[in-house]
């Protein structure tokens, strides 16, 4: 209100090119008819070039004037001396005029169509919502959206569903941005989604795939997570569930599936940035797309994607043990890496999650083997830790591009090897 | 003739000892953790903190060959060949360079004892200049103690503050190395506010806090970092890192010696 106030008011200011440096607004109260008056008295020194913006009325009434550099000290002079309480609203009127404007110039760039959406950047929640919703409306006959549940916050949990008919059939899942901080695997989810639409009908490669399988993709797996980095902690990792009995938040969505679960490689402790939480599926985020998998009933390719470590890796990360389809998956991981290579010389490591990263209890892709879903992989993305979480907005694309390769590697042979 | 007897087994930990440096040949790691990455980045903090050259900084490129062998005692030694790039990567051509480690994890414990020898990448001359001018750039610096974030939410860093990131990361190379076992490593994160930030006598004295990510409990550890840097000398350095869940805190000084940060000591 105040800001649409200050815009109406200044707006025609600003075009006439006055200068707003240094002056503040103040809010004045006027405990009696005495000191209204007094204030009064101020409004009639043309001099002071005083603009009330709510003119003095009766006692209790705020009263805001805006007050230009040269009559600051006069006019506060004026009211402490005659004992009139003041406050100052607004420091300086011009700096709020500049945020207002770059405010202004950025809404009017938003997006209307996910071809002039900005891949470049990051991109908050309500802005991938956004374009979400863009992308279904734009490929109707192609694209759907699902909500498969609420966060914790009761944020809707949205997936992308790519299909081009048939009735259940086999799948393909992709998953981003479990860990929020993760942010280029967010932004990245956005790309894929678009590049998919972009493809289909396009790359023989995605046709076919597409002609067979359905894709799923859930760009923002914890969204209370996602928000939370935008509006506080920028390296935030959890989900925001709150534990009883401890004031620590959030529960590492990665150590909370049925596999392994609580075992050495989370922590259970709350406070802790692996806390698996009191059990299995006791996060929302998680047990919704656990629901969804289970209820499809017909996903042959699981695939979870993080950052930061240049990585990828398949089965197990609780045990040291090899799974049983271990030599396959691990030919399938080198051929992904080698697309993926194959574009900017980004080097990725592959393996166990165990024997490449460390041990990890309860994460999602042991979880989806144990399901019976062979094709389980979990991409680490760029870097390998010099910018880390932090990774310039200038890499999200061609990141995305390198991974989309390896992606497509393991779609096509998910196609080509039915199970 | 009695009959042969079958060769004693190894001992267990021989046996382990020798599976795990069998394991370990090649690029490739094995071992829950990576060790030899890992290993390769312990060796590299150190070797950026004894250069003290903010310029000169080198990261970590591949891998080459290593093995490693644990001890009696648990200690693990890793050998290592591996290749570098520059940690603040410049446009056009990328020079490796190449460095051979020894690096030995005491049990647990952290301060892993490195020895380290690469290939001089830069003249030792050129590091100077470039050093000089990066202190220089630092001199013009208006109000950094207005600093937050670095790189921001979206990893940009702002050319002008790129120096400070530099020379906050050298700082926190000693750091990390302090911090590093055989079971956790480090990244800086963040370099997240300037407490100060003064320039005097050709030094730099700066007093700030980096968020460091640790590895493999995905924690992030405020540190508060104060050092004192001088273009061709040995850095100074203290600090005090937040540990969130381990009850004691982590502290250290360079040198061993409660020095206060004006003070210059040989290596």
């Amino acid at each position: 209100m105040q800001k649409l106030l200050i815009l109406s008011v200044l707006l025609g200011a600003v075009l006439g090119k006055e200068d707003f440096v240094g002056h503040q607004v103040l809010r004045i109260s006027g405990a009696d008819e005495a000191q209204v008056q007094k204030v009064k008295e101020l409004e009639d020194l043309e001099h002071l070039k005083l603009d009330f913006w709510r003119a003095p009325a009766q006692p209790g009434s705020p009263i805001d004037v805006r007050v230009p550099f040269s009559s600051i000290q006069a006019v506060k002079i004026f009211l402490e001396s005659y004992g009139i309480e003041y406050t100052i609203m607004i420091e300086d009127v011009q700096s709020l005029l500049d945020e207002e404007q770059e405010q202004i110039f950025t809404s009017q760039a938003r997006t209307s169509s996910t071809d002039n959406f900005n891949y470049t950047t990051y991109h908050t929640l309500e802005e991938i919502y956004g374009f979400i919703d863009l992308l279904v409306a734009e490929n109707p006959q192609l694209v759907s959206k699902l909500q498969i549940g609420s966060s914790y916050e009761g944020r809707p949990i949205y997936v992308l569903k790519f299909s081009t008919g048939g009735e259940d059939r086999p799948a393909i899942w992709l998953d981003t941005g479990i860990h929020s901080r993760e942010w280029v695997t967010q932004a990245s989810g956005v790309w894929f989604a678009k590049k998919i639409t972009q493809d289909y009908g396009q790359d023989p490669a995605i046709t076919a795939v597409l002609d067979s399988l359905d894709i799923f993709l859930e760009i923002v797996t914890n969204p209370d997570g996602f928000a939370y980095t935008h509006s506080t902690n920028r390296l935030w990792r959890k989900t925001r569930s709150l534990t009883s009995g401890s004031s620590c938040v959030g529960v590492d969505a990665n150590r909370n599936w049925d596999a392994g679960f609580g075992l050495a490689g989370a922590s259970s402790s709350p406070c802790s940035e692996t806390y698996h939480g009191k059990s299995a599926n006791s996060e929302v985020e998680v047990k919704s797309v656990v629901d969804f998998v289970k209820d499809h009933g017909n996903i042959k390719a699981f695939i979870s994607i993080h950052s930061y470590s240049q990585l990828l890796l398949y089965p197990y990360g609780y045990q040291k043990e090899a799974a049983a389809d271990q030599n396959e998956l691990d030919q399938v991981a080198k051929s992904a890496v080698e697309a993926l290579t194959s574009l900017y010389g980004t080097e990725f490591k592959y393996g166990s999650t165990y024997t490449t990263i460390y041990q990890a209890s309860g994460n999602s892709i042991d979880w989806a083997y144990s399901q019976g879903i062979k094709y389980s992989f979990t991409f680490e993305l760029r870097d390998t830790g010099r910018y880390g979480f932090l990774l310039p907005a200038s890499q999200i694309i061609p990141t995305a591009q390198e991974t989309w390769l390896a992606l497509q590697t393991i779609l096509e042979y998910t196609l080509n090897h039915p199970y | 003739m009695p009959p042969l007897r079958p060769a004693a087994a190894p001992s267990p930990l021989l046996a382990l000892a020798l599976a795990l440096a069998l394991a370990l040949q090649g690029a490739a790691a094995a071992g829950p953790g990576g060790l030899l990455p890992q290993a390769a980045r312990a060796a590299l903090h150190f070797l950026n903190f004894r250069a003290g050259s903010p310029s000169a900084l080198r990261a970590l490129a591949a891998v080459q060959e290593g093995r490693a062998r644990i001890n009696a005692e648990k200690e693990c030694t890793v050998d290592l060949v591996f290749t570098t790039e520059r940690h603040n990567p410049e446009e056009g051509e990328e020079r490796l360079g190449k460095c051979s480690a020894r690096v030995l994890f005491r049990n647990q414990k952290p301060r892993p004892v490195i020895n380290i020898t690469c290939t001089r990448v830069t003249e030792k001359n050129k590091r100077q200049q470039e050093d000089y001018l990066l202190y220089k750039q630092m001199e013009q610096l208006r109000n950094p103690l207005d600093v937050v974030n670095i790189p921001d939410n979206h990893g940009h860093i702002d050319p002008s503050l790129r120096p400070i990131w530099e020379l906050a990361f050298l700082g926190s190379s000693y750091v990390m190395w302090e911090k590093t076992t055989q079971f956790l490593h480090y990244y800086m994160a963040q370099l997240s506010s300037v407490k100060q930030w003064k320039t005097n006598d050709g030094a730099i004295d700066f007093d700030y806090t980096v968020l460091l990510h640790e590895f493999s409990t995905q924690e992030i550890i405020p540190c508060r970092i104060h050092l004192v840097w001088s273009p061709g000398k040995p850095l100074k350095v203290k600090y005090h890192c937040q540990e969130l869940q381990a009850p004691e805190e982590a502290s250290g000084t360079e040198g061993g010696s409660a020095v206060a940060p004006t003070e210059l000591s040989n290596f």
